[in-house]
């Protein structure tokens, strides 16, 4: 039997709507009475916060190491990106060598993403290898993760079903199907984008296996599409810990701004900073939708 | 500590019944004070013989009981707002009698008085940190959107802080609002509130008064931690059939009570409905054809109340009280996606009172009670379904003895099932390939047994002791535990009390939420696994001062509260559906304390309270369970902790057509948590990076201080055929239009031209700036 779930992307839409619909209803009387002016700029002293060291780092298979290790800030000071240049990062590969990357900021043309630190080997990921990182600066911080490669999961198939409205109104879902491995505490991050993967995604939501584990999951979209869009869709399969780095970062930034959101901490996957440190394992099929 | 008290209690019982035993030659008078007309019980009326400057006063279900020496006497029944009532007797031999008060004066002196007990009885009475309000005080203050409210009235008594702005919940001496035991007719209302908390679940027109609790509990009450909402239904008018009902700006009411059979039992039906959804389904039909328009959402609630008593004899009565309310919200796309969002109360309560004699009375009561939400999404053929309940079947008895008039001895059992259904999730799709499932649900049994005793020894005195062992098991698991209850009153003059308490509560049951606001989603989870059971203990003491020949009652007191095991979340916990929600629980302790001065005057034409509250509320969560705790363990202030807090409220009798009243609230500002730091974020693709929020300690800043007042008006409109009885009541919420803080949030500012962030601000959003209603209410 062919198992469909929407669940996690409803689970999230329902978590976020209910939300909404009680900000909604208690906006409601007083918007319809009064309508604006309920917003102010305000002054607010915060105690202060000292900077960390934040990294991202993705590592992938095929591919020389680019990383970015920056600093956070007050979160109203100027919107300058804090760049410390006195790091030092050391990649520990699954065999025990250790690379120190090269301090050279620069932009991935490929992704369109800036870095401060890069490798020079082409990097070998096989499933289950662990990979080390280490940073340490002159003022004596250290920040330091290792990541396991996750398992490939290959997307089934992408198929898509329009709607019976006139042409000119006429929308597709897509639906994307794959076989979760038959361990349990898989992750998935899913996304679409169209045309081209360095801008925002047009879809994106994470998905766990706690409820079904080792079934068909199909992934769907609302009606987004229009006929003849080209579509990149991408299934990531996600170790933990980036799992739960990217549902943090969610949750703080549902938080701001939302008085039932209850301020999460960030939960990073490495120790002595803030960021991510992790190896991609994902599968991406381009598709034009007819 | 327990033990001793125990001990202690048992020696009291010792003391009560050979003074039982030795009493003679004196009889019990005994019997119900109730309104001429309608029929309403008047609980805090006064049945004295002057003679003998003896007296006693009528409960919360209207009744007395009043020990004499054989002989005839002159007796006194009073009650503010009524004509005082004489009549002889010849006690010889115990007796019931009944009396029927006529309100003084037309409707306007009724309600301004009525129902709150006399400031002599609250000086004389060893219960303290309890507050009574009768619907009809609350149909006087204004209210927002003129919905009255009586939960949101309590909020203006001291030692009680609000989650928000506009909300109902109740936030006692530092408990949240969760661990408040809501009573509807003795039966458990788990979610006593509309809209998202905006409004309570209870009818001003089918609600006759509530009793708040905010420490001294006495032993007949327990499960929660911090207070206990004691909301009695109005009885229906035994005399004539009636109808009242109001027209406001959001919702309407309409009410029909009666005769069952004259004599024998009343009935009381009442219904409400909001009407947001047909105004806004007619704005969504104008704007259909604008492509720009985004419908709004439909909501609306209803609730529906019913009461009837019926005598079944001279000694026996039944009593069936019912509540069922429901909130509806629905958003359709249009593209084929539907979210429904549904979630409500069903409450019943059938209670059985029986008179054995004058001196002995059993209450017996079996309940229901269930609380469900329910989302259901649904997209083209995909459907989604989100659902969690609470249900509750429960049995209780009360056995009330008073063997003569130093000793009032309370007795009773309670046994509930519990079913929680913390998640129960469907998905599926119209053509069969899709059909997922996940149900979790748990099983529990709570019951308790407990004694008190009120004791009189003296003037001067008075003691009411108690002891309730309590108990639950879920899983297999079983807990358990003795709560002492105790207080005294010693006077020290006809008008100075000084007054004690203490008091240990257990919590069996606990809200799951991780907002703090109260939301419909939240669910209720039994203690199992690693998941103790709550606890609490309670000092107060307190000093009570009448004044102005009994027009004024000053009370201060002050408390100190301490609670075990206090219930948070990881960051970040998946609370729904989840199996494994017992690992997403965090354990901490709690800390209240403070002091409340509270200045009331019910007589006259001017009437009112000035309180103001000086607390502190703490928590602290410890390292544990592979996280750092809350806060990295530090001790930190909970959102609804204020150190300040002044309310204060008059009504005045203008006339006998015109009322006015007025309510200042001033709090300190609301503890929050904002982002210290912010990190950019780039994530796997190259899009502009993204500032990340990062929030390093909980509620470490405080809004600005919240200050409000509203007006009110009632108008009482000259009586014709058809409506013998209307008024038109306005309000104004928030008279000043002060824009209190709702919330505070950070937000970019950006080049128009480039688009680019040039830096960052904090925004304050109010919720309601002034907020003018006005309500038409009737009665034939």
């Amino acid at each position: 039997m062919i198992r469909i779930t929407l669940v996690s992307r409803m689970f999230t839409t329902g978590r976020q709507s209910f939300r909404a619909a009680g900000l909604v209803g208690l906006l409601l009387g007083s918007a319809a009475l009064v309508g604006c002016g309920l917003q102010k700029d305000v002054d607010v002293e915060l105690p202060a916060y000292p900077a960390q060291l934040v990294v991202e780092a993705y590592l992938e298979n095929g591919q020389a190491p680019r990383i970015t290790v920056t600093e956070s800030v007050d979160y109203l000071a100027a919107p300058t990106p804090q760049v410390p240049t006195d790091v030092t990062a050391t990649l520990t590969l699954p065999d025990g060598r250790r690379e120190v990357l090269k301090f050279v900021p620069g932009q991935d043309k490929r992704t369109g993403k800036a870095y401060t630190h890069i490798g020079t080997r082409i990097l070998a990921a096989q499933p289950g290898q662990t990979f080390s990182l280490e940073l340490t600066d002159t003022k004596g911080r250290r920040v330091t993760g290792s990541a396991i490669v996750p398992v490939l999961v290959p997307i089934d198939t992408v198929e898509w079903v329009f709607n019976d409205k006139p042409e000119a109104e006429r929308r597709a879902y897509v639906l994307t199907r794959f076989l979760d491995p038959a361990t349990p505490f898989d992750y998935y991050r899913f996304q679409i984008h169209r045309r081209r993967v360095n801008n925002d995604p047009e879809v994106e939501y994470t998905v766990e296996d706690r409820l079904s584990n080792g079934t068909e999951y199909t992934l769907g979209t609302g009606y987004d599409f229009k006929r003849n869009d080209t579509l990149v869709v991408s299934l990531y399969h996600l170790d933990r810990p980036y799992f739960q780095f990217l549902q943090s970062v969610q949750d703080a930034r549902n938080a701001n701004g939302n008085p039932f959101g209850q301020p999460s901490a960030i939960k990073s996957t490495i120790e002595g900073g803030l960021g991510v440190f992790t190896v991609l394992s994902y599968q991406r099929r381009s598709v034009i939708v007819r | 500590m327990t033990l001793r008290f125990a001990f202690g209690f048992f020696l009291l019982a010792f003391i009560v019944l050979p003074a039982a035993c030795f009493a003679q030659a004196r009889y019990t008078l005994s019997g119900l004070v109730k309104a001429a007309g309608n029929g309403e019980i008047l609980p805090g009326a006064t049945v004295a013989v002057p003679a003998l400057g003896l007296g006693a006063t009528a409960d919360e279900k209207g009744t007395f009981q009043l020990t004499l020496p054989a002989g005839r006497y002159r007796l006194l029944v009073s009650f503010i707002g009524y004509q005082s009532q004489s009549r002889d007797l010849n006690l010889s031999r115990d007796q019931r009698q009944s009396f029927q008060l006529t309100a003084a004066g037309n409707e306007l002196g009724e309600v301004i008085v009525q129902g709150s007990g006399t400031l002599k009885d609250k000086l004389q009475t060893t219960q303290m940190s309890v507050e009574r309000l009768t619907a009809k005080e609350a149909k006087l203050l204004p209210a927002l959107f003129g919905e009255v409210d009586i939960l949101k009235t309590l909020q203006l008594k001291p030692g009680v802080q609000n989650g928000g702005e506009g909300t109902s919940g109740l936030f006692v001496r530092g408990g949240s609002a969760d661990q408040n035991l809501v009573l509807l007719d003795d039966a458990l209302v788990y979610n006593p509130s509309h809209l998202f908390g905006l409004f309570s679940v209870f009818n001003p027109d089918a609600v006759q008064s509530v009793d708040l609790y905010k420490g001294g509990f006495p032993a007949q009450y327990g499960g929660r931690l911090s207070s206990v909402v004691d909301v009695k239904m109005r009885p229906g008018n035994p005399e004539k059939i009636g109808v009242s009902g109001g027209i406001g700006l959001i919702s309407s009411r309409l009410t029909l009570e009666g005769p069952i059979k004259k004599g024998k039992g009343a009935f009381l039906v009442a219904g409400r409905r909001t009407y947001f959804d047909i105004f806004t389904r007619q704005i969504n039909k104008l704007n259909q054809d604008d492509p720009d328009f985004n419908p709004i959402p439909d909501y609306y609630f209803y609730d529906f109340n019913a009461k009837a008593n019926y005598k079944l004899g001279e000694k026996d009565e039944l009593f069936l009280s019912g509540y069922l309310g429901n909130d509806a919200f629905s958003f359709g796309s249009g593209q084929g996606f539907n979210f429904n969002f549904n979630w409500g109360n069903r409450v019943a309560a059938l209670r059985w009172s029986h008179q054995f004699n004058s001196r002995l009375f059993l209450n017996t009561t079996a309940s229901y009670t269930g609380y469900k939400y329910e989302i259901s999404n649904k997209l083209d053929q995909f459907s989604f379904n989100l659902a969690s309940d609470i249900q509750d079947l429960n049995l209780r008895s009360d056995l009330d003895f008073r063997p003569n008039e130093q000793h009032a001895l309370k007795v009773g059992i309670t046994a509930t099932a519990h079913r929680f259904g913390t998640g129960r999730l469907r998905a599926g799709s119209g053509d069969g390939r899709l059909n997922l499932g996940s149900d979790i649900s748990y099983l529990g049994q709570e019951g308790a047994v407990y004694v008190s005793d009120v004791y009189n020894p003296s003037e001067k005195w008075q003691f009411e002791a108690g002891l309730r062992a309590s108990g639950f098991q879920s899983g297999g698991q079983r807990y358990g535990g003795i709560e002492p209850r105790a207080a005294a009153r010693y006077a020290l003059s006809p008008n100075l009390s000084v007054k004690g308490s203490y008091a240990l509560m257990y919590q069996y049951v606990h809200l799951v939420t991780n907002s703090g606001a109260s939301l419909p989603t939240d669910i209720w989870y039994p203690s199992r696994g690693s998941v103790r059971p709550q606890r609490s203990q309670q000092v107060a003491a307190g000093v009570s001062w009448l004044l102005g020949d009994g027009r004024y009652l000053i009370t201060n007191e002050v408390y100190y509260k301490w609670a075990q095991r206090q219930i948070d979340f990881k960051d970040g916990a998946q609370l729904f559906v989840n199996p494994d929600l017992d690992s997403e629980f965090l354990f901490g302790k709690g800390w209240a304390y403070g002091n409340e001065i509270y200045l009331e005057k019910k007589q006259g034409r001017t009437t009112g309270w000035l309180g103001y509250t000086l607390a502190w509320t703490k928590r602290r969560f410890p390292p544990q369970r592979g996280t750092s705790g809350i806060n990295n363990g530090d001790t930190f202030y909970p959102s609804y902790d204020r150190r300040h807090n002044l309310t204060a409220v008059v009504i005045h009798n203008l006339s006998d057509r015109v009322k006015l009243s007025g309510s200042f609230v001033f709090s300190s500002g609301q503890a929050t948590t904002l982002p210290l730091g912010r990190f950019g974020f780039q994530d796997v693709y190259g899009a502009e990076p993204s500032a990340v929020p990062i929030y390093p300690q909980r509620n470490t800043y405080r809004l600005a201080p919240y200050n409000r007042f509203d007006l009110g008006v009632v108008w009482q409109l000259k009586p014709t055929r058809w409506f013998p009885e209307s008024d038109l009541t306005f309000s104004v919420y928030n008279a000043y239009n002060r824009r209190n803080p709702y919330f505070v949030y950070f937000d970019q500012v950006k080049d128009e031209q480039t688009e680019q962030v040039t830096s960052y601000r904090a925004r304050q959003v109010s919720l309601f700036p002034v907020i003018p209603s006005v309500t038409y209410n009737f009665k034939f």
